[in-house]
């Protein structure tokens, strides 16, 4: 099975791409101006900041990126686009032949572009009587198009690519979380010879169904000894079935011309000038080879909070990696809302390492580190008067103990060795020997 | 300064230069009038063409907004052929402008009505537009001095487009003193038309040219009269200390296809906003599939050249044509650009005439046929396809009426034209029409 994506994310801009409209959301043509509605005499200026995000994308999908670019228009007619066609990149993408590592699996990435999205219409009224409402506050809102070559292999796959990608995409350049309606994708699927293309999926759930079902029918079809025709097929929501577009089979003809308005872009430089975040699960693989962590650990880690991952790094500095892992997945996360601020991070350095070196035993440095949390653990507060109470309860017992004492200080190995015992390991053996001492000490 | 008033509404009524005129002249401002595919608040902006009837925008062109700052009045939008398709005004929705000199006759296009407006109002400065001559053509046909900036050098924004890469404002009127000082207040950069940010800064002024080229090839198919009157103005550039020198220039013959074929491209992508939706003219019945309501909307309000040059545009567009039609093109402009810096290695500007006939009677326009029509380009569509700055002043009177030269400089050298016809007028005295309102 083949399949291949085309996926529109919407770039994290304050303005739009052509005009100075907010991207924020408003009543109704409320975030319209000239541009973004086509009038006569209104042209485009591109979004500097678009432009940025557009090519931190291609260079993360490790993208070919050309010295310079342009854009196109293309023209169809249909009522959300107020110009009657849309400004996109043709020929001259921001990015080409990139790839995606999918779970150490390479996806080949074909082109990432820039264009911009037209309104939304909406339809109400009882069917044959409906009115359509045209709402262009989102025409112009900045887009970007990732289109992968068609090595995805199954309907699963292809839906945790797309999570993986956004993951990637939000911690690179703040990309929204995209909400189920918001997402919309194509989707290229082949069992067989031709492909079929799924159009305008909204969400990763109805994708991933989309898919199922076209797998299912094309292999229905292809067991039954018949032909897949080549077509576009759209997703009912409701049915949960594609069904034929009926659409001309040739592709619909867009007369593609560059973009007089906007003239040439020369992005070389300001490509390589970009730095580019380490985004999580690029982050996850690094930690994999420096630390030699688990791989699911490590996602565990990126995936859950990328400042848990630095206190990470920075206890990884000081303890075994090992170590670094059992607290910050444990009492750390567990209680990471108050313990991811900064200024916490030298006594939580200080306490894991006092662990590590042994100067505490694994329960106290829990308990300092859930004080530390504000957790007033009960157990933890017994446990610290236990100890004393095992110490002067065998001591008091064993008088004899004592008057070994006086004459030979080994004879706190009795002592320890109960309490050792009675304590099933809550204290460190360090922890031990020098309260044992001190009771002693004061009882001598 | 009621006497200006009547002659705008003179030109209005006897020659149908203006669609729109003021009630009442600001007597503390100077005047000037936008060909009506300028938008400018207050006024309709209908390009010459039905579907945007009713359209009023709501800002105006960035040209508009400076002159109104440097202390103008906007008195008038001037009729043109629909979206500036034509060369004689003939194909406006709102009236065909009449030749100041001679009612019978074409005042030139697509800004007649602004010619006609440079014209007959003395001291009178008109925005004209041009994508293929349509100043220098006007200007030639009306007497005035037309001036056709580099591409660029004023911004576009609240021009209504024909071809975005070819557009550009420019000025009329019946001196070059007027229209280099106005060409000052509508230039420069303008963050809203990002091709306009490119500009070097304007000089104090221009050099004049000492030495100009002759395009051999311009001179063929020229009606006798003029190109013997053409050659007189040369004589006459001789005597001034200019030198004249005939060059040759192979490609300006591949400048006419490759231009209407990036403008048609162009415009009908630009035209394809216009159906009846958000402005303009909306006389369809809204219950219908919206595709029917587009045509009907389109078909009903275009004319006859806009729907040609539509179908022109978008078969050089489809697959399979584009790149032997639009994308070879975009290589000849670049070629004939080339071959134009060339010729300014030794010489300041290209001089020819600027239209191969004098202002045609409508009668004979009508017999014309399309491929003609657009053959009457053939000389100011070579500056306009490589985004040259041009001007066309008179250079003689044929029948009364006048002859057009045009001059070409490199890009962003205007000052230099302006200079040449500062120059010229001093050696030659322009024939204005009496007209008593």
């Amino acid at each position: 099975m083949k399949i291949g994506l085309e996926m529109h994310f919407q770039l994290p801009t304050r303005s739009k791409l052509f005009c100075s409209c907010p991207t924020s959301s408003a009543e109704p043509n409320h975030n319209v101006c000239p541009v973004c509605l086509g009038y006569p005499g209104s042209r485009p200026s591109l979004n500097r900041k678009a432009l940025e995000a557009g090519l931190g994308i291609a260079r993360f999908l490790d993208c070919k990126i050309e010295e310079k670019v342009w854009f196109n228009r293309k023209t169809y007619f249909y009522p959300d686009l107020p110009k009657n066609f849309q400004i996109t990149q043709y020929e001259s993408p921001l990015g080409t032949n990139g790839h995606f590592d999918l779970n150490g699996r390479r996806i080949g990435i074909w082109r990432v572009h820039l264009e911009e999205d037209p309104g939304r219409i909406r339809r109400v009224g009882r069917s044959g009587e409906e009115i359509a409402f045209v709402d262009y506050n989102r025409s112009g809102i900045p887009l970007v198009e990732i289109v992968t070559a068609p090595d995805l292999t199954s309907p699963e796959e292809a839906r945790e690519f797309i999570d993986q990608l956004v993951t990637e995409l939000r911690s690179l350049c703040g990309l929204e979380a995209q909400d189920e309606q918001s997402f919309r994708v194509d989707a290229n699927i082949s069992l067989g010879e031709e492909r079929v293309e799924v159009k305008n999926v909204q969400g990763l759930r109805n994708l991933e169904r989309a898919l199922k079902f076209e797998a299912s029918r094309q292999s229905k079809l292809l067991a039954a000894g018949k032909k897949v025709v080549r077509e576009t097929r759209r997703f009912d929501e409701e049915r949960k079935v594609t069904s034929s577009a009926r659409e001309k089979e040739t592709e619909e003809d867009y007369g593609y011309i560059g973009e007089p308005d906007l003239g040439e872009f020369r992005i070389g430089e300001m490509a390589r000038n970009l730095d580019l975040k380490e985004t999580p699960l690029v982050r996850a693989r690094r930690l994999v080879s420096s630390f030699g962590i688990g791989e699911a650990t490590a996602k565990q880690l990126v995936l859950t909070s990328v400042t848990l991952t630095d206190l990470f790094e920075e206890l990884c500095r000081h303890v075994p990696p090992e170590k670094a892992v059992s607290w910050t997945t444990g009492p750390i996360s567990s209680n990471w809302a108050v313990l991811q601020d900064p200024g916490k991070w030298p006594e939580i350095v200080q306490i894991v390492k006092d662990d590590s070196d042994g100067r505490i035993n694994d329960n106290e440095a829990k308990r300092r580190i859930l004080s530390l949390a504000g957790v007033q653990q009960e157990a933890a507060v017994e446990g610290g008067d236990d100890m004393t109470k095992l110490i002067s309860d065998f001591v008091d017992s064993h008088p004899e103990v004592l008057a070994d004492y006086r004459k030979n200080p080994k004879a706190a190995n009795m002592v320890i060795g109960h309490v050792m015992k009675e304590s099933k390991g809550r204290y460190s053996s360090k922890e031990v020997v020098e309260e044992v001492r001190k009771e002693m000490d004061k009882r001598v | 300064m009621s006497a200006i008033y009547d002659l705008i509404r003179y030109a209005q009524l006897k020659h149908r230069a203006f669609t729109e005129i003021v009630e009442d002249l600001d007597d503390t401002k100077f005047h000037f009038s936008a060909k009506d595919n300028l938008c400018a608040d207050g006024f309709q902006a209908r390009a010459g063409s039905a579907v945007l009837d009713g359209y009023r925008p709501p800002f105006d062109a960035t040209p508009i907004r400076k002159m109104k700052d440097s202390g103008g009045q906007l008195v008038g939008k001037t009729t043109m052929d629909e979206f500036g398709f034509g060369t004689f005004s003939t194909n406006s929705a709102h009236g065909v402008p009449l030749n100041p000199f001679d009612l019978e006759r074409s005042c030139g296009g697509s800004s007649g009505g602004a010619g006609a407006a440079a014209c007959l109002i003395p001291g009178h400065i008109a925005l004209g537009v041009s994508t293929g001559g349509s100043i220098s053509g006007p200007a030639s046909f009306c007497g005035v001095v037309g001036l056709t900036p580099t591409y660029g050098r004023v911004s576009r924004y609240g021009l209504i487009d024909y071809g975005n890469s070819l557009d550009k404002v420019g000025l009329l009127s019946r001196s070059s003193s007027l229209v280099a000082k106005h060409f000052r207040t509508i230039s420069g950069p303008d963050p809203k038309d990002p091709t306009s940010c490119a500009q070097p800064v304007l000089a104090d002024r221009g050099k004049m040219p000492r030495s100009l080229a002759v395009p051999k090839e311009a001179l063929q198919n020229l009606d006798p009269a003029v190109r013997s009157s053409f050659q007189d103005a040369l004589s006459r550039f001789k005597e001034l200390g200019t030198e004249v020198h005939e060059v040759s220039m192979p490609s300006l013959r591949f400048a006419l296809p490759a231009y209407y074929i990036l403008a048609t491209s162009e415009a009908s992508t630009n035209l394809a906003r216009y159906c009846g939706m958000r402005f303009g003219r909306r006389e369809e019945e809204l219950n219908q599939h919206f595709n029917d309501f587009f045509t009907g909307v389109r078909s009903e309000s275009f004319g006859d050249e806009a729907k040609r040059r539509i179908l022109l545009g978008t078969f050089c567009r489809m697959v399979g044509f584009r790149s032997r039609y639009y994308l070879k093109s975009l290589a000849v402009r670049q070629l004939l650009i080339e071959e134009y810096q060339k010729v300014f290695r030794d010489h300041d500007a290209v001089v020819t005439p600027t239209m191969p006939f004098i202002a045609p009677r409508f009668e004979e326009i009508g017999r014309m046929k399309t491929l003609e029509m657009y053959g009457a380009d053939v000389l100011t569509v070579p500056p306009n396809l490589t985004g040259m700055p041009h001007i066309s002043v008179p250079c003689a009177y044929v029948k009364g009426l006048p002859v057009g030269m045009q001059l070409v400089a490199d890009h962003w050298k205007e000052l230099d034209l302006l200079e040449a016809a500062s120059a010229w007028e001093k050696a030659f005295i322009y024939r204005f029409p009496e007209v008593s309102p």
